[in-house]
């Protein structure tokens, strides 16, 4: 039964739209398209905020180095109307963020593909900018 | 088979509830109904009004001058180019979207109409207020984003003049097209049913642009959904980090911005493909 409702969840969250396009900025606009980019990596820190919400993950690497790495994603209602709640993640869970690396150079995503802990992946950036999973409807659960 | 009539029965839901910015041909119908009228016998054009989806390009008040090509004045196109190399969007630094900004971007908004007065609230938690009480523009107006708005009734349809607007800090569209303080919109609202709300705009800045501008959407009835709380510096690390520059990115050939032609994304992570951490060349 929860098995269910964990994929009607899923499925309406996938199919709900997308936040509005006329965000307050463009993200290609903070982000260089050219330069993709998969974070694997545990959540150190949450922000459900406005106007975006950030996760920040350890990032270990192969060469044993851990570095700290920060994704930008949509504000609160915005995530969870695409069935991304903050139920879904707690410090600690390992995540996969795919994006686009910052045009200044630093440490930050913007978290257009998110990989939850239960295999369910969510669009977490903006709409609307032409970006891969731009709509909601290429969430799936694996 | 439970399972997919579930689905499906979800996803008509979710579509009627929330659907926004959705995709073109998308857009599920509103609600049917004949215009509401207001005590005084004019529509009532109240309501939570989302993008019909077919305002095409979004964003961009030349989208219905061929080639989307805005009528600059040598001054409006050194504006322009000041804005795209040297401002960083000012909705992003909290300040209101403004006129005519918000008429061609595609959040929705919610409309209230009451006696004497006409409210719109906008996404991030900005509102402009169009009295109806029958004054007339002050003689010396303080300029704001949304400009001095008043509002009348011609016929059936709402009429808001604005003027008085500022010059600086402001961008006329996602696209960061300039306006000047001699901005003057005159917006004529009509609401066809009760399901629809239309707007032809007329945008006259003769210091930017050489002749009028004409802009014409639509936008659809979303019952039960309200403007929302937005709190817009409560964590704006874009702004205060100095991570986004100035301009609005890349203007596609489609003449909305947005990210032209992006790398692709490592596939999905799956169980024969388990992901790893990649890093563009250079970076760790």
């Amino acid at each position: 039964m929860k098995f269910r409702l964990a994929l009607f969840a899923a499925v309406a969250g996938l199919l709900v739209s997308v936040q509005q396009a006329a965000a307050h900025h463009s993200f290609a606009a903070e982000f260089d398209g050219t330069k993709a980019v998969r974070l694997v990596g545990k959540l150190t820190k949450i922000e459900w905020t406005n106007p975006h919400s950030y996760f920040y993950l350890d990032v270990a690497l192969d060469s044993g180095k851990v570095s700290s790495w920060t994704c930008e994603a949509g504000a609160p209602g915005t995530l969870s109307r695409r069935g991304f709640n903050k139920g879904d993640i707690k410090l600690g869970d390992t995540v996969v963020v795919d994006g686009y690396l910052a045009k200044d150079g630093s440490h930050t995503i913007d978290a257009r593909r998110v990989t939850l802990p239960d295999g369910r992946i969510v669009s977490g950036g903006s709409a609307g900018d032409g970006g891969p999973e731009d709509s909601a409807t290429t969430s799936k659960k694996q | 088979m439970k399972l997919a009539a579930a689905s499906i029965g979800l996803f008509l839901l979710s579509l009627t509830a929330n659907a926004q910015d959705t995709p073109r041909g998308s857009v599920p119908p509103p609600p049917a109904g004949p215009t509401p009228k207001a005590a005084d016998g004019r529509p009532d054009l109240s309501g939570y009004w989302r993008d019909d989806g077919n305002a095409h390009p979004h964003g961009n008040i030349g989208k219905d001058l061929p080639g989307y090509k805005l009528p600059f004045t040598a001054a409006g196109e050194a504006a322009h180019k000041y804005n795209v190399e040297h401002t960083v969007d000012p909705e992003s630094r909290c300040l209101p979207g403004g006129i005519p900004r918000e008429d061609a971007g595609d959040g929705g908004f919610q409309l209230l109409q009451v006696p004497g007065n006409t409210a719109f609230l906008y996404q991030y938690g900005t509102f402009r207020l169009i009295p109806t009480d029958g004054r007339k523009h002050p003689n010396d107006p303080d300029p704001t984003y949304f400009g001095d708005a008043i509002g009348s009734w011609d016929g059936n349809t709402f009429v808001i003049d604005s003027t008085a607007f500022k010059e600086a800090n402001t961008w006329a569209d996602e696209n960061a097209d300039p306006h000047s303080d001699a901005l003057h919109t005159v917006e004529r609202w009509t609401r066809s049913d009760l399901g629809h709300l239309h707007l032809d705009l007329l945008i006259e800045d003769p210091k930017f642009y050489k002749e009028p501008i004409h802009f014409q959407r639509s936008w659809l009835l979303s019952p039960g959904r309200q403007t929302r709380e937005s709190a817009c510096t409560e964590n704006n690390i874009d702004v205060f980090s100095g991570h986004l520059g100035p301009g609005p990115g890349p203007i596609r050939a489609d003449g909305t911005r947005g990210y032209d032609n992006p790398a692709p994304l490592p596939p999905p992570p799956s169980a024969s493909n388990p992901a790893r951490t990649i890093l563009p060349p250079g970076v760790n």
